[in-house]
């Protein structure tokens, strides 16, 4: 890495390099500024009274930070707590659409990547053309057949369709195709069943793909406004994006208090982002990183 | 001979596990993509309405013509289009410099990376309220720009005045996905092989001719792959637009496609114009995947 930059910037006077550095480095570090204030003015609004939030001129910091803020966030305009089960409920979709998307991905993967079973690569190329189809465009369709299924306002209706994505099933094939085929005669040598094979050979080594996956997966359905805006209509049901929309489209909600639901919802997915950065980028990475 | 057979058979018996593991995932995409892109095709031709019990009717072409002859469809176009070719300079040129520039960095580059990248780690729906905050009257962005033009007390309107509602979709979109695309760019440029720009300093090239003759020929593919993707994903944009009309905003202006067709299925519960625009949008990604995959698929050239 450091080879690199010498590399990069060798040649052209020592003074001239300098020069140029220190501009790359303002040009990055304002850049950094951009991307980062708007979560500074979160994170100060949010324990900030509402009218400190549109004062004229804007202070920064709070001048006495208002922890009730989060306590009015939790309970909600209406005094029902509904906050609290919308959070609960996103874990649950994310963590179960999580798990299940990296289990059914590695399945499906696997198979693709080490049997040579007849139509195989039609079975490829039909999952890797769903990967064409945006959600966007069968969200409409998607939420007749759920009805068909009965699957309107349920857990089960929330999480079904996502159980695993095309994308995830072409993530664990590329990942398997390296995976050694001598590991896996050796265990069929030595008597293990198939599936066996699967959960304590191949699954058991393929961790970076399987967080890269998992996070992914998470990531989406913390973030997921459309489908559960669609398929739930009880307010107990719903997720956090959806409980957002509505707490800011109400115009007398404290803006204070909005901010600080914003936080609530940021904090796991960074807590997330914080201990595992090096996933996540793995992660933006994939499609530049299929390539090679 | 008949070991040979018999190890043929026992090999096509392994093989035929291939079909338990790809089982469930055939069984997944069937009913959750597949059956769901068939039908819309079939409710296109229909006349279906959200909560009606009575069965749809077949009535041909009438739901394209009925589309494609609405204002509303064609205020829903132009609203994406504007928004897709809005953002898409400045992503695309913003996400390659900075990623040129980190790459170029001995020391931080991770500090950087992360940095830009967290915009794109908050959920587009924390974003937009964010931001909906401080594009209020009396809020951060108003004073902001105040601040840099001098101008003190003037308000811009951001989500009132329908121009700069559009402004304000685009600065919040641009200001959430740059970093992704960063990413992107870094990772494609430390692709390019050392040996090449050795070489190339061998042969006595300064700083500028390496970035435009050896890095940015070499970074092409890299360069098509982002290009479909930022006009793939900014078609898709639905949160922020969504949020804003929902505190205010002048629908109009905004009406992008995806926020069109959740209205006309849910609102207006007509579901063969919704799968209309679902499938003409469809179509559109379509496209843009084709190409996404050649442009990937040059890549391996690299």
């Amino acid at each position: 890495m450091e080879a690199k930059g010498l590399r990069l910037s060798s040649g052209g006077g020592i003074i001239g390099q300098r020069l140029s550095g220190s501009i790359a480095a303002a040009i990055l570090v304002a850049a950094c500024c951009v991307a980062v204030v708007p979560f500074a003015f979160m994170l100060g609004a949010s324990l900030m009274p509402g009218s400190d939030v549109t004062s004229i001129p804007y202070r920064w910091i709070p001048e006495k930070p208002l922890w009730s803020n989060f306590l009015n966030a939790m309970r909600g305009s209406d005094g029902d707590w509904i906050y609290l089960r919308n959070i609960f409920n996103s874990f649950v979709v994310a963590t179960t659409v999580s798990i299940s998307s990296v289990f059914l991905a590695s399945f499906t993967g696997y198979g693709l990547a080490k049997f040579k079973f007849r139509g195989r690569g039609i079975v490829f190329m039909g999952i890797m053309a769903t990967m064409m189809i945006p959600f966007e465009a069968v969200m409409i369709p998607l939420y007749l057949t759920a009805v068909k299924l009965g699957l309107q306002d349920t857990y089960a209706g929330l999480i079904m369709p996502f159980l695993t994505s095309a994308f995830g099933v072409f993530l664990m094939r590329q990942y398997l195709l390296g995976f050694p085929d001598e590991l896996l005669d050796a265990a069929r040598i030595d008597g293990c069943s198939e599936l066996r094979i699967y959960r304590s050979v191949v699954f058991k080594n393929a961790g970076p793909a399987v967080a890269t996956l998992a996070i992914l997966a998470f990531r989406g359905q913390w973030d997921n406004l459309l489908w559960p805006l669609l398929i739930t209509q009880s307010e107990e049901l719903k997720t956090i994006p959806s409980y957002i929309v509505r707490y800011t489209a109400d115009l007398t909600a404290d803006e204070g208090t909005m901010m600080a639901v914003a936080v609530i919802a940021a904090l796991p997915v960074f807590c997330l982002f914080f201990t595992m950065s090096k996933y996540f980028l793995q992660g933006a990475g994939v499609y530049s990183g299929s390539k090679s | 001979m008949t070991t040979v057979r018999k190890k043929r058979s026992l090999e096509a018996r392994r093989n035929s596990w291939g079909w338990f593991f790809v089982a469930p995932g055939i069984l997944f995409f069937s009913t959750f993509s597949l059956y769901p892109i068939c039908n819309a095709l079939w409710t296109s031709f229909h006349n279906k309405k959200l909560l009606s019990l009575k069965p749809p009717k077949f009535i041909g072409l009438q739901n394209y013509a009925k589309v494609l002859s609405s204002p509303d469809f064609w205020n829903s176009v132009r609203a994406s289009a504007t928004f897709c070719l809005g953002v898409f300079l400045p992503i695309f040129i913003a996400s390659l410099l900075f990623g040129v520039l980190i790459a170029s960095r001995t020391r931080g580059r991770r500090f950087y990376q992360l940095a830009l990248y967290s915009p794109a780690i908050l959920s587009s729906v924390v974003t937009a309220s964010v931001w909906a905050i401080m594009f209020d009257p009396r809020g951060l962005a108003n004073q902001l720009v105040n601040g840099l033009m001098g101008t003190p007390g003037i308000d811009r309107r951001w989500l009132a005045d329908s121009t700069m509602v559009q402004i304000s979709t685009m600065l919040v979109y641009i200001w959430k996905t740059v970093g992704y695309y960063t990413i992107l760019f870094v990772t494609g440029i430390g692709k390019i092989p050392a040996s090449v720009i050795e070489a190339s300093i061998i042969d006595g090239a300064n700083p500028w001719q390496r970035l435009t003759r050896i890095t940015m020929p070499l970074l092409k593919p890299t360069m098509a792959l982002v290009s479909v993707m930022i006009f793939i994903g900014s078609l898709k944009t639905f949160s922020t637009q969504y949020l804003f009309t929902q505190r205010g905003a002048p629908l109009e202006p905004i009406n992008v496609l995806t926020l069109n067709i959740y209205n006309t299925a849910l609102y207006e519960q007509n579901l063969g114009r919704a799968s209309v625009m679902s499938l003409l949008l469809f179509a559109t990604l379509l496209v843009l995947s084709g190409i996404q995959v050649k442009a990937a698929g040059s890549g391996e050239d690299m």
